[in-house]
């Protein structure tokens, strides 16, 4: 006997066996399909006696264990079942030759024995026959399990004559010596008639008949049996049947204390081992069966004894729970005693392991174990091996030592493979490496190591995974192994030293090159789900984040609309908890706004943990909500790199929320999608966004080349700046090309400027306008500062380019303000004032370099969005380094001949490096050269600034007194400005710019220049007269003298008084005043001017009287009368003495011609 | 003297191990791993009985061909000091608990403990 039956368990010491087998040609299905419904029939109750007899059936069965029948009876074949198909009558002797020549094989043991016959009908199948039953089909075949209980309760009535017949031959009668097959040799002319001999024949007959008792279900008698056996073969030291008879209790024992059996669940993991067996274990026992028992006292009668008495005995007999298993360690070391019993050794470990592990006493079932490890049985076949060590796992499983059980299964599946097996089965070997998976605490499913760090057995674990790419792809499945090596690169990582790490990397991307990796789920055969494994270590991803669109393109809410959006859930202003929720911040919507159909990037920190480089490909975001087109990235990220920000684009096809989930990659051919919410590393600001409906896009582009720097107040951000240089006073064109590059149209532009830096006081008009194009008009500025060639058709051609936009056609785009084909052209005027500190001293303050900033925005909108109420800003900085030109250090007046006019006096400082011509109208060129100061006058015709526009009376109201007057004198500046129309010149570097006075002019000049309110005109002989008109008059004739007072000052002046004094100048410093003979006045030399009323004229009317030739000269007095005589008529005030300007009048006195005297 | 030295965690990874002939460290992976079914089934059987005044002492946990495996024992010097030097490990405020052991003393502690390989 070398073959052990490890499924083997304590109750199947009270089964009969029974062999079932096929002959000739019978189908292996049909003939399978009729032994389970054979094996169906395990227990089987007999009629009268209340007792049940239990069948074990196999289909195979070697005929050397056979010879082991005396030793312990369930090994014995008790019946046989031939199955057949006979397809007709000629066939019949040759079946029935079959029939009986399989009977032979078992011949010696066998009680009785049938034979099913399917398909033969007819002459045949019509005989009665007791032993052998004929079916036409395997499908019609009704009463099989009828057969075979009749068959059994045959096999019962034999079992039972034996047991009686054992059972009561206790007289002096010869015993025969039952034997072990390998004993029978050795008892060869041994004195049978020894007392020794005679009680070792009684002792082996008494384990016996208890076998036989315990078959034939009379557990009682069968204790009783043991009992003695024991004792009798103790005594002579027959330690094999000793053993024998010790199991025999400890099975009888087993039987009654557990009739739910001890072979366990475990019994159906082994299905070529135990079919049928497996199916029927739970059904061997009935609850109550060993009820029927008899008390030891009616041993020998073969009656029934219902009587409670019986409880006692069976008490006394019954080993209690630990007893069996001293028995059992007993038994087994009897049996350790014998090499060639080890089947019976390793097969008794088993038994009471099965027990132990009911008793759920795993450390001595295991020591039991680590016995049966080492029982020798001599030379075993691979398939030994394996089914060995299985069951060794199964039953360190059962005792709940998973750790060893998944080792013995480990070594199992290693087996599988061993090289000494020609055809190494992979597929079993991969199978029942899965199976050691939980005892190595290794799911494979990525899920589970997603939480923290990975604690476990590392070493082991990674092992284990190799094994299992192996075998699988010995299995030919690369798609397995593809996955289980992907699984122990993300699990692992953290163990995987960096050497390994390549190893893996390479095999995996050998694996791939044949089968890609995906993310779809790989069902096994056997039902077993494997998880695709997402790659969220390669690269590791720290946070990711959404970006805003970059600042020209982000959407503005309208602000009419903005309630709706405004609109918050909590009726608290602020609450400090909410900004605390941290749980929520992934589903948070984030504050601003996508627009479809612009691309839109999320920015990742990623993070290469391989010491290699790492390329991962097809990188895109995974989203949901919202039609998105991903446009996925290729990356190489260095061997082991920092935090390295990859961006990942793509563009939204549709409006509405998009919620960034993920993820996906392809790295090593492995494609994965990585989801956001198992990655609890990742931080995030949130993944919501709103995506509202396009809108059109304008690309800015200027006649300037665009700034590096950006603006100094960075409050805004600005899609872009350009910055320029220009000298005080300078102006500079640029043209600014709008073009819209987006898909829907332009319905709406609006155009705004603003001046940023409002420090310094600007004086004149910073920026002007001018749209350009088609419809070109003049701007505020009069004077045509640019350049003809930028207005040329040309230019005009180039800035009339429109971008043609691919959506409807254009007709339908309603202008608001500016056209929008037409470019625009801004003029740029830059006046930044230096206010002279009025010292000379503080000259280096003029080569100080100004800045100017200025922001103009595009405010733009149309197609969906705009009927969204979103539109977009793209703003334009302006920087401008202003530097010095020309400065008037001072200004000064000096009154010219006429009252009307007066001279200018200013000194003019170049503050520049070059040579510069400054030039004032209908003046002379001057020429400046760096550094200096030069003065030059100008004459102008006084100014009435009473004519400059008043202040409307809302503004007066709103300004400040001190702004009011500012305002004015600005006003008056800019007159005085554009009247002298003062410019300069640089030649060598071509520039050119105007030159402001305001800023240098102080009150006195301002008076100076002022067009004194009260006219006077005189007339000389009706003749008006002033400061260089020579009147002409004739000496005798009486020359009228008029003066004329026209009141253009607000107020009533007056009464003046004037006098006429005349005198004479001899241009030597002499002026002579005693006239009295030369000049004499026809009445009063003394004029009276009543008051005259604002706009009113008064005049007055004199004559003189020459009477000599000579050039003389009228100066008139005048003295203010009003102050003295009527105070409250007058301003209250003295006027100003300017006021009173009047000419000096030189009338040339000629004698009259004779011949016109005659 | 020892050729493996383990130290496992309460959720039965290890904290530490070491053995001598590194050329077959798997082997003992295998050994200390196995062996654990003892030691669970050692404490969970003592557990219920008497949890306060449990014996550290487990005794011989899994005899092999080749090395006997050992349970925690205090009352030999070997394991004393290892308990002592654990103990030091443990009261480093820098270390995790649930972190592999790291720590240089407690590995010159170990090496002192371990079979000089010849």
């Amino acid at each position: 006997m070398s073959v052990p039956d490890y499924m083997q368990c304590a109750e199947d010491h009270q089964t009969v066996l029974v062999v079932v087998q096929p002959v000739g040609i019978v189908p292996e299905d049909q003939f399978f399909r009729i032994y389970k419904r054979i094996a169906s029939v395990a227990q089987v109750s007999i009629r009268d006696s209340q007792r049940n007899l239990y069948i074990r059936y196999r289909h195979h069965y070697l005929p050397e264990n056979n010879d082991w029948g005396d030793f312990q009876t369930h090994r014995k074949v008790v019946g046989l079942i031939c199955v057949t198909t006979c397809g007709s009558g000629k066939e019949w002797p040759q079946t029935s030759e079959r029939f009986h020549g399989q009977k032979e094989v078992f011949g010696a043991t066998l009680y009785d024995s049938r034979l099913l016959v399917f398909g033969l009908q007819g002459e045949i199948a019509e005989q009665q026959r007791t032993d052998v039953a004929f079916y036409p089909s395997y499908d019609d075949c009704p009463d099989v399990e009828k057969k075979v209980e009749d068959f059994v309760e045959s096999i019962f009535i034999v079992l039972e004559s034996k047991r009686l017949d054992r059972a009561t031959d206790k007289s002096g009668d010869k015993i025969p010596l039952l034997c072990v097959p390998f004993e029978k040799k050795d008892f060869v002319g041994l004195d049978t008639d020894s007392r020794h001999y005679k009680k070792r024949c009684q002792g082996r007959m008494r384990k016996h008949v208890g076998d036989l008792c315990l078959q034939a279900g009379m557990l009682q008698d069968a204790l009783v049996h043991y009992h003695m056996a024991v004792e009798l073969l103790r005594s002579v030291n027959d330690f094999l049947w000793l053993g024998a008879a010790l199991e025999g209790l400890c099975s009888a024992s087993v039987i009654f204390h557990y009739p739910g059996g001890t072979a366990g669940k475990a019994a159906g993991r082994n299905p070529s081992a135990a079919q049928g067996q497996a199916a029927d274990a739970g059904k061997r026992h009935r609850p109550g069966a060993q009820e029927v028992l008899i008390d030891p006292g009616a041993l020998t009668t073969n009656g029934i004894s219902a009587d409670t008495s019986s409880e006692i005995g069976r008490a006394k007999n019954c080993l209690s729970p630990e007893d069996i298993i001293e028995k059992y360690k007993e038994a087994i070391s009897y049996y350790g005693k014998y090499k060639n019993a080890g089947v019976i050794e390793l097969e008794a470990c088993v038994k009471a392991v099965r027990v132990l592990a009911i008793q759920k006493r795993a450390m001595e079932a295991s020591e039991f174990l680590q016995n049966a490890v080492y029982i020798n049985l001599g030379q075993l076949s691979e398939e030994e091996k394996i089914q060995r060590y299985s069951i060794l796992s199964e039953l360190y499983y059962l005792i709940g030592f998973h750790r060893k059980s998944a080792f013995f299964k480990r070594v199992a599946a290693m087996q599988c493979v061993a090289p000494t097996i020609p055809e190494p089965g992979w597929r079993a070997c991969y199978k029942l490496l899965l199976e050691t998976l939980p005892g190595y605490s290794l799911s494979l499913d990525p899920k589970d190591f997603s939480k923290g760090a990975h604690r476990g057995w590392a070493a082991v674990q990674m092992r284990l995974l190799h094994e299992l790419v192996y075998a699988s792809r010995r299995m030919g499945n690369p798609g397995l192994s593809v996955r289980h090596l992907s699984f122990l690169l993300q699990t692992m990582l953290d163990f995987l030293s960096d050497q390994e790490k390549k190893e893996v990397t390479q095999s995996l991307e050998n694996y791939t090159s044949k089968c890609p990796g995906g993310m779809e789920v790989i069902t096994l055969p056997d039902g077993l789900r494997l998880h695709p494994v997402p790659f969220t270590k390669l690269p590791i991803v720290r946070s990711v984040k959404l970006l805003d669109l970059p600042v020209s393109l982000r959407p503005h809410k309208q602000k009419g609309l903005m309630e709706n959006s405004m609109s918050t859930k909590s009726p608290f202003i602020y609450s400090p908890i909410i900004m605390h929720n941290r749980g929520e911040e992934r589903n948070k919507k984030i504050d601003f706004q996508w627009v479809q159909g612009d691309v839109c990037e999320v920015q990742l920190m990623v993070y290469n943990p391989m010491p290699f480089e790492l390329r991962v490909e097809n990188m895109g975001l995974l989203t949901s909500g919202v039609e998105f087109e991903s446009l996925p990235a290729a990356l190489s990220l260095p061997a082991e790199s920092g935090l390295y920000p990859v961006t990942l684009v793509g563009v939204p096809r549709t409006a509405g929320n998009i919620t960034v989930n993920g993820y996906h990659t392809s790295v090593f051919g492995v494609t994965s999608d990585c989801l956001l919410d198992s990655l609890t590393s990742v931080r995030t600001s949130g993944c919501l966004v709103e995506v509202i409906p396009s809108l059109p896009r304008l690309q800015l582009s200027t006649s300037l080349p665009r700034s590096a720097h950006p603006l100094q107040p960075s409050k805004e951000e600005l899609s872009s700046s350009v910055s320029v240089q220009l000298f005080n006073g300078e102006t500079q064109q640029l043209t600014i090309t709008l073009e819209n590059i987006g898909s829907e149209d332009l319905e709406t532009l609006e155009i705004t400027s603003k001046i940023s830096n409002t420090k310094e006081r600007l004086f004149g008009e910073f920026l002007s306008w001018r749209p350009g194009g088609g419809c070109l008009t003049p701007a505020s500025e009069a004077r045509p500062v640019w350049s003809p060639s930028l207005s040329t058709s040309s230019q005009t051609g180039l800035l009339w380019r429109r971008e043609p936009a691919p959506g409807p056609d254009d007709d339908g785009i309603s202008v608001t303000g500016l056209p929008i084909s037409s470019p625009l052209r801004q003029v740029l005027k830059p006046r930044a004032e230096t206010r002279p500190p009025g010292s000379e001293s503080s000259k280096t303050d003029y080569n100080h370099v100004k800045m100017l900033e200025a922001v103009m925005t595009f405010k733009y909108s149309g197609g969906a969005g705009k009927v969204e109420g979103y539109y977009r800003d793209l703003t334009l900085g302006l920087h401008v380094d202003v530097e010095p030109s020309v400065f008037f250090t001072r200004v000064s007046t000096l009154p010219a001949t006429s009252t009307r006019q007066c001279h200018l006096l200013l000194d003019v400082f170049n503050s520049t490096e070059h040579e510069l011509t400054v030039s004032a109208q209908n003046n002379q060129d001057l020429v400046l050269h760096a550094s200096e100061c030069q003065r030059m006058a100008i004459q102008v015709d006084k100014f009435d600034f009473d004519t400059l526009p008043q202040p409307d009376q809302e503004t007066v109201r709103y300004t400040s007194l001190k702004l009011l007057e500012e305002e004015r004198l600005h006003a008056q500046a800019s007159m005085i400005n554009s009247t002298l129309g003062i410019t300069w010149d640089i030649p060598s570097v071509r520039r050119k710019g105007e030159a402001s006075v305001e800023g240098v002019l102080n009150q006195l000049v301002l008076d100076h220049l002022q067009l004194a309110p009260l006219q006077w005109d005189v007339m000389v002989n009706g003749k008006p007269c002033d400061c260089d008109i020579i009147a002409d008059c004739k000496v005798g004739d009486a020359v009228p003298l008029e003066v004329k007072l026209t009141n253009r000052s607000k107020n009533t002046v007056g009464p003046f008084a004037l006098t006429v004094v005349p005198f004479q100048d001899y241009q030597n410093g002499v002026q002579n005043y005693d006239l009295q003979d030369a000049v004499t006045f026809i009445g009063s030399n003394t004029f009276y001017i009543d008051t005259v009323n604002p706009s009113e004229e008064s005049l007055c009317l004199g004559a003189l009287l020459f009477l000599y030739s000579g050039d003389f000269y009228l100066n008139i007095k005048f003295q203010d009368d009003s102050v003295g005589k009527e105070p409250g008529a007058g301003q209250g005030k003295e006027l100003p003495l300017s006021w009173f300007g009047l000419p000096s009048i030189h009338i040339r006195a000629q004698e009259a011609p004779m011949e016109a005297g005659a | 003297m020892a050729v493996c030295i383990a130290v496992i965690a309460k959720e039965n990874y290890p904290l530490y191990i070491r053995s001598v002939p590194t050329q077959n460290e798997l082997k003992f992976h295998y050994t200390v791993h196995t062996s654990l079914d003892v030691v669970e089934e050692k404490i969970s059987a003592v557990g219920k009985a008497m949890a306060d005044q449990r014996e550290l002492y487990l005794g011989l946990l899994y005899p092999t061909e080749d090395y006997k495996v050992y349970g925690y024992v205090t009352n030999s010097k070997m394991f004393r000091k290892l308990h002592n030097s654990f103990t030091d490990v443990m009261c480093n405020p820098f270390y995790n608990p649930g972190d592999t052991i790291q720590s240089k003393a407690f590995d010159g502690m170990v090496s002192v403990m371990m079979v000089q390989a010849s």
